[in-house]
């Protein structure tokens, strides 16, 4: 597999370019191993950054992509779609945490640049031993359960019911209402709980 | 929260973070904004099962002065 | 209620507890324990006249926070869904000494079922909503004073409610629970157990504000010439119109006084509170009929034990945790589950409801799809370096490892072992196995031992 890894330094507006020197980054990106192209953008999760990511793919060949910027459990499925909508495997994409494990708890501009530096040569490390992965599917039963016959469970399984799939609603006491059933009338209407 | 950060000794230290906990937590960290030195670098496991003694060994190996395995 | 009950595709099972979980989104397989109810609720047409002759009929009622009695055989209140009755073992004088069979000998069904035993039954399903709402703050552990519980007419806003209540012991008039007389002056005590750090929780409970202008109102409307006092830190009213709900009881003469009441004792048989009134900078006394606490919400008794049956994570709190508190506040860490209500953390009615068609919605869009991609970052097995040793098989959390025959071409004919294959459907790549491995057969994609040691490797070079 041939690599030409493209890094995209986020600045997330100024949530991580006030404290990270993102040009700084993308500039010392550019010299490691196996990096073709770094470059950074104010918000790589719009659809301007996702266009650019798409893009620079294309122009630059790029056959692997690093993004840093928020954290994987928030955006990694975003840029893995503009990575596919690039045509390179989702898989063959990392992304580096350099806002909520970097900029939002550091302070120290220098520090926090050199932190993020490592944080993507890590990054650029590993994507450039990532392997292309198929996504496999499972069937799903068409079945939900709700835990508990509150207000909460009932309005649920009603919701689902109506919905037209199937609900188990179960409820520990021997009959459904909860704590609901003992309120007399509730506020702002004073209309009647049960 | 705070961790006294003013020594000139600035010492490499490797996190192995949980996923699903420890990640987490380093994240919720973030969104709270809570301040700590920035020696460290966080490496994301898929779950601390995933721990091999061979990567701790590793990180000493090439010269990290802490080693935390959290998850 | 009885939408539930009566919806073709809602299946109830109440008295019923789930007990196990297994399985990943889209396939959980659920355990879910019945308890013996000692009456067969397909023959049982809830008549009532089991309850009607039960001659155990001094049992405090739960229902009515022990302000009302009950039979051993008993309906949870009249208008109970299902509309039907179960035995109370621990206070049926059938199961407990073998005495009585009243309820059994009047059945007109030949409903009740003295041999009944718990059932465990098992169910496939896609996806989970939690809803197991909150118990009150135990205030009688942890305030000493107002009483530690040991004066009756200090109560809890839920027991206020059932006060109240046209359904409710008194059967809707105000009376105080230790000579049955009505109060001509009650005070409110907000915030009791909620923001409070020493004593309590550090939460705001969200409803209390609105239920407590609720009572007061309704003293002050319900008795005449009645006074209506509310100590409070603040007045908390951000919902569609709850100002204007507040203003209402303001207006029908509750007198709210901003305090944190310090003490409360007895003075022939009314009840003192000591407070400070903190907007005029000096002390207050009160003296009042009943007092009435609106004490914080927690999680319900026994939420901790089946969150972690479930497989999900809670708050510090013990409130279940939501994936992320603004953007994915149904979702859990756990594919396929999700929250609805109080179990969540402290919420009112409306936001309830909200929520739980939120998860509905959640779980409706899982339910249309018919297949569901899966993450492919899950272990594999190189089948060249693999011993069959096995070691693998026991440390899956998952029991998605197991030992498959081969068979391979050798030098003398064909040659039979075995090795380690991975169910990628049941795989959920933490990689346990891996560490495990002695022939470095198994990693994990996306997690594997060179990605890892690459990573290691750039920091420290």
């Amino acid at each position: 597999m041939s690599k030409r890894v493209g890094v995209f330094v986020c600045e997330c507006g100024t949530n991580i370019a006030s404290v990270v020197d993102t040009a700084r980054v993308a500039e010392e990106a550019g010299k490691f191993p196996g990096v073709a192209f770094a470059t950074t953008y104010k918000y790589m999760c719009s659809d301007p950054g996702q266009e650019l990511i798409r893009k620079s793919i294309e122009e630059q060949k790029l056959e692997q992509v690093v993004v840093a910027s928020c954290s994987p459990r928030m955006h990694e499925n975003t840029f893995r779609k503009a990575v596919a909508a690039g045509g390179i495997n989702p898989y063959l994409f990392e992304m580096v945490n350099i806002r909520e494990q970097d900029s939002w708890v550091h302070s120290d501009r220098e520090e926090a640049t050199r932190k993020a530096i490592d944080l993507v040569k890590m990054g650029v490390s590993k994507v450039l031993r990532n392997q292309p992965l198929q996504i496999s599917t499972i069937p799903v039963t068409k079945r939900a359960l709700v835990i508990g016959g509150g207000i909460a469970g009932m309005q649920a399984a009603l919701d689902i019911a109506e919905g037209g799939h199937q609900v188990i609603l179960v409820e520990r006491e021997a009959s459904i209402g909860g704590k609901m059933t003992q309120l007399d009338k509730t506020f702002p209407t004073m209309d009647c709980a049960a | 929260m705070s961790i006294d950060s003013k020594t000139s000794w600035q010492p490499r230290i490797i996190v192995f973070a949980c996923n699903w906990c420890t990640y987490a937590a380093a994240d919720l960290a973030g969104l709270n904004h809570l301040q700590y030195p920035a020696d460290v670098r966080i490496i994301r496991t898929p779950c601390s099962g995933r721990m091999d003694p061979m990567l701790v060994m590793r990180a000493f190996n090439r010269g990290a002065d802490g080693v935390l395995l959290s998850g | 209620m009885v939408a539930v009950a009566q919806h073709p595709n809602i299946e109830l099972i109440t008295y019923a507890e789930v007990t196990g979980v297994t399985g990943y989104i889209g396939n959980f397989n659920v355990t879910i324990k019945k308890k013996p109810k000692y009456v067969d609720w397909d023959l049982c047409t809830g008549c009532g006249t089991c309850i009607e002759k039960c001659p155990t009929k001094k049992i405090k009622d739960e229902f009515e926070l022990g302000l009302g009695l009950r039979t051993s055989i008993h309906m949870v209140y009249p208008q109970a869904v299902p509309g039907k009755p179960f035995i109370d073992a621990d206070n049926c004088t059938k199961l407990t000494k073998n005495k009585c069979g009243v309820c059994e000998k009047v059945c007109p069904t030949k409903a009740i079922k003295f041999d009944d035993k718990e059932e465990f039954i098992n169910k496939e399903v896609g996806a989970i909503v939690m809803a197991t709402g909150y118990d009150l703050f135990n205030w009688e552990e942890a305030y000493g004073e107002y009483g530690y519980g040991k004066y009756p007419d200090v109560i809890s806003g839920l027991h206020f409610e059932r006060l109240v209540s046209a359904g409710g012991p008194t059967g809707g008039k105000i009376k105080r629970p230790s000579d049955g007389k009505e109060p001509k002056s009650v005070a409110f005590i907000k915030c009791v157990g909620s923001r409070d750090d020493t004593k309590g929780k550090s939460y705001c409970s969200r409803a209390c504000c609105m239920y407590t202008a609720k009572h007061a109102y309704q003293v002050k409307d319900k008795i005449p010439d009645s006074e209506a006092y509310v100590f409070y830190m603040d007045v908390r009213t951000a919902g569609k119109n709850y100002e204007e709900f507040y203003q209402r009881a303001l207006n029908a003469g509750a007198r709210y006084i901003r305090g944190r009441v310090s003490k409360i004792y007895p003075r022939g048989d009314r009840l003192v509170l000591k407070s400070e009134d903190s907007l005029l900078g000096r002390p207050v006394e009160v003296e009042a009929d009943m007092v009435v606490l609106a004490t914080a919400m927690v999680p319900a008794a026994g939420s901790d034990e089946l969150a972690r049956t479930v497989g999900f994570s809670m708050d510090k709190d013990g409130f279940y945790q939501e994936a992320h508190p603004k953007l994915q506040p149904v979702e859990t860490f756990a594919a396929g589950v999700f929250l609805a209500g109080t179990c969540q953390g402290p919420k009112d009615i409306p936001d309830t409801v909200a929520q739980a068609s939120g998860a509905a919605a959640k779980v409706l869009g899982l339910l249309s799809k018919t297949r569901l991609a899966t993450e492919p970052m899950v272990s594999e097995v190189d089948i060249n370096k693999c011993s069959g040793c096995g070691l693998c098989v026991p440390i899956c959390p998952y029991n998605a490892i197991t030992l498959e025959e081969i068979q391979e071409r050798g030098h003398h004919g064909p040659i039979t072992r075995n090795v380690a294959v991975v169910n990628s459907s049941l795989c959920q790549g933490c990689g346990a196995c891996v560490p495990a491995c002695r022939t470095a057969a198994l990693n994990t994609k996306g997690f594997t031992d060179d990605q890892l040691v690459a990573e290691v490797d750039a920091i420290c070079l």
